[in-house]
């Protein structure tokens, strides 16, 4: 595989074009082009399709793309172009069989893929939601820490230090990320888990200086820091300057791609090609050792739309079947804690991501942006459905994501709030109140009773 | 020439996102003697509502509405010496400094990302403009939306601005808890609230 420096070097003296020439007079005309050609096209009624052929359409759709693209590098107006051969290199040489994590709490991160029986990566924790107090943080890492099918921790979003509110590229940027680390580890701790991998180091820095500060507090080589290309297509200095530190103190990277449905990807066609086109992108700028990808709706702002969950499918299956770079979904939901409808839409987008081959990180609630709208509980049961639903064909579980579908889809533009942690459970024990306890016990049995899904006796709430 | 009226060549041309065939249409359409204004009126802002329509019910995206835009604004920069010589007036006058909101027909300054507060009002005080908009995804960067106002009251030019915020980590109590004139939870609702403004002024 070229180096991160060959890359760099191209970042530096690439062919030269303005940002709005690269969208429209080389993106949206390339993408246009290789989805027309391949044939790809949305279908609704299915969204976890079946079809190996389509995923591998997409998948030398977006390999085409990318050598036609390339990433834009919004600092120097350059283009930083790939080829077949490099590309093929990249995923020759790709990372398979990563450990995270240390002692006893140590895992590999399995690849898999459609259909496969083995056993998904389950990241559990409040993935990036803003939280009011330290106390409800360490609560909460604890609470997911204690889930006993999470692999790695996904760490939520301080929002003040001591009460200042944190601003990122301000010294409380950089107090807020160490914090983040230390109340991590210590949750982790006091869960019994203090091996247990931090996956998305660090969620409340918003710049390079502060995920290098905060890697000194606490981030460990077997931990990963989670860095993500600007959509679409592009990327700039912070976030390569990220990639240089993580690849000299040895990090693990979570490479992170959520392409916006109706951005300039356009519909779920586009979006599944540029997805699977941002793959190599991962190995050869990120350097990642996974792909975190997250096709989220531009106006819904959620991944659980019928019409993101289809680009996440075929993505996946165009990923894992032609790349050895494990895949971990991440999801963001609609509704809010202690709602049916929470538990509905965690289940579908992982049962969609777990038969189209990919690895789950679970939790994102009232979209991951409201504050404090957040639980360990449907998580939980996200996790568990992801062990449950090995092995299942796709055909099965694109009949059980059409009935979750059917329960929530016409209320993601409002949909119900819930209630905030410390509303839901008790905010210093931590324990969710009895009647939430008992509709997680119900949306439980609907999960077997209606759709047959044999979920596992390791939960804490049964 | 198509053997369509001119109104529906110029309305697909918009719809096609086709600026140099636009252009054309409205050359020609000048030559056959059709005010500026009808042009306008009948020739393009029938099919911007209808690209505007389009993108609400998810049929088209991001780079046909920008692709549109782009046409809109050829054509206007052809059109409106013509539509000032005739003694008309800008169509949707208004300036904004930030947002995707050309579709509305505005002229928008985009600065980018990463911006200092500072720079907002710094650019909308050598534009004039009407609006000043601002998107935040993190927790961590929307107090730089406070900031924006803070920075325009020691100013002194706080009521000059209609000041518009959005983005993932925002909501409208912080919109409120912060002095902001609205807040939208996605591109078309800031077009929404910025049309809403400048019909205000």
């Amino acid at each position: 595989m070229i180096s991160f420096w060959t890359v760099v070097e191209r970042a530096l003296s690439g062919p030269i074009c303005t940002e709005r020439d690269f969208e429209l007079s080389i993106f949206v005309p390339n993408l246009r082009k290789t989805v027309e050609k391949y044939g790809i096209k949305y279908d609704p009624q299915n969204p976890v399709p079946s079809d190996d052929d389509l995923a591998d359409r997409v998948w030398q759709a977006g390999i085409e793309f990318l050598i036609e693209t390339g990433v834009y590098c919004v600092d120097t107006e350059r283009r930083i172009l790939f080829s077949r051969e490099e590309i093929e290199g990249a995923l020759a040489s790709g990372p398979r069989g990563r450990v995270f994590g240390e002692g006893r709490d140590a895992r590999v991160m399995p690849r898999r893929f459609p259909e496969d029986t083995t056993l998904p990566w389950c990241s559990v924790g409040p993935t990036s939601s803003p939280l009011s107090s330290e106390l409800h943080y360490l609560n909460l890492v604890k609470a997911h820490a204690e889930n006993p099918l999470g692999d790695g921790i996904t760490i939520p979003c301080l929002t003040t230090v001591d009460g200042h509110p944190i601003v990122g590229g301000s010294p409380l940027g950089i107090e807020g990320a160490i914090r983040a680390v230390l109340l991590t580890r210590e949750g982790m701790r006091r869960a019994g888990r203090p091996g247990m991998p931090i996956v998305n180091g660090v969620t409340t820095a918003a710049r390079a200086q502060e995920h290098i500060a905060a890697s000194h507090f606490g981030i460990r080589q077997t931990d990963a820091l989670e860095i993500g290309t600007i959509h679409e297509m592009k990327v700039d200095f912070d976030t390569m300057n990220k990639v240089a530190y993580s690849l000299a103190a040895g990090n693990l990277i979570f490479a992170e791609n959520g392409v916006i449905l109706g951005g300039l990807a356009g519909g779920p066609a586009g979006v599944a090609v540029v997805t699977a086109a941002y793959n190599p992108v991962d190995l050869l700028l990120l350097r990642g050792a996974i792909q975190h990808p997250f096709p989220t709706h531009f106006d819904l702002g959620v991944t659980s739309a019928r019409d993101t969950l289809w680009p996440r499918s075929v993505a996946n299956q165009a990923i894992t079947r032609n790349s050895s770079l494990p895949v971990v979904n991440v999801g963001y939901s609609a509704a809010g804690p202690m709602t049916k409808m929470l538990f509905y839409e965690h289940c579908a987008w992982v049962i969609a991501s777990v038969v189209s081959g990919g690895s789950v990180e679970v939790g994102a609630s009232a979209r991951g942006t409201a504050l404090d709208y957040t639980s360990p509980v449907e998580p939980l049961l996200a996790s568990e459905v992801a062990h449950a639903v090995v092995g299942m064909s796709r055909r099965e579980a694109n009949g059980i994501v059409r009935a979750l579908l059917e329960k929530y889809e016409s209320q993601l533009r409002e949909p119900p709030i819930g209630q905030k942690y410390q509303e839901c459970c008790d905010p210093v024990t931590g324990k969710p109140k009895p009647e939430f306890i008992e509709l997680y016990r119900e949306v439980r049995r609907e999960m077997s009773d209606q759709f047959g899904i044999r979920l596992t006796s390791a939960s804490p709430y049964i | 020439m198509s053997d369509k009226p001119i109104f529906e060549q110029l309305n697909s041309a918009i719809i096609a996102g086709d600026k140099i065939g636009l252009e054309k249409l409205v050359g020609d359409a000048l030559k056959e003697g059709i005010t500026p204004s009808d042009i306008i009126e009948e020739g393009m802002s029938p099919s911007m509502k209808e690209v505007g329509e389009r993108f609400a019910r998810y049929e088209i995206y991001l780079p046909e509405m920008m692709m549109a835009a782009e046409a809109w604004e050829g054509a206007m920069q052809i059109l409106e010496p013509k539509l000032l010589e005739s003694g008309g007036e800008r169509k949707k006058a208004g300036r904004v400094v930030i947002g995707l909101l050309k579709m509305s027909g505005f002229e928008v300054f985009d600065l980018g990302v990463d911006v200092a507060a500072s720079a907002f009002v710094t650019k909308a005080e050598e534009v004039g403009a009407d609006i000043i908009a601002a998107s935040a995804l993190m927790s961590t960067t929307i107090p730089q939306q406070k900031s924006i106002i803070e920075h325009l009251e020691a100013r002194g030019a706080r009521s000059k601005y209609c000041v518009l915020v959005g983005g993932g980590s925002t909501s409208q109590e912080w919109a409120d808890s912060i002095g902001a004139d609205g807040y939208g939870r996605t591109a078309g609702d800031a077009a929404t609230l910025a049309l809403k403004a400048v019909a205000q002024k």
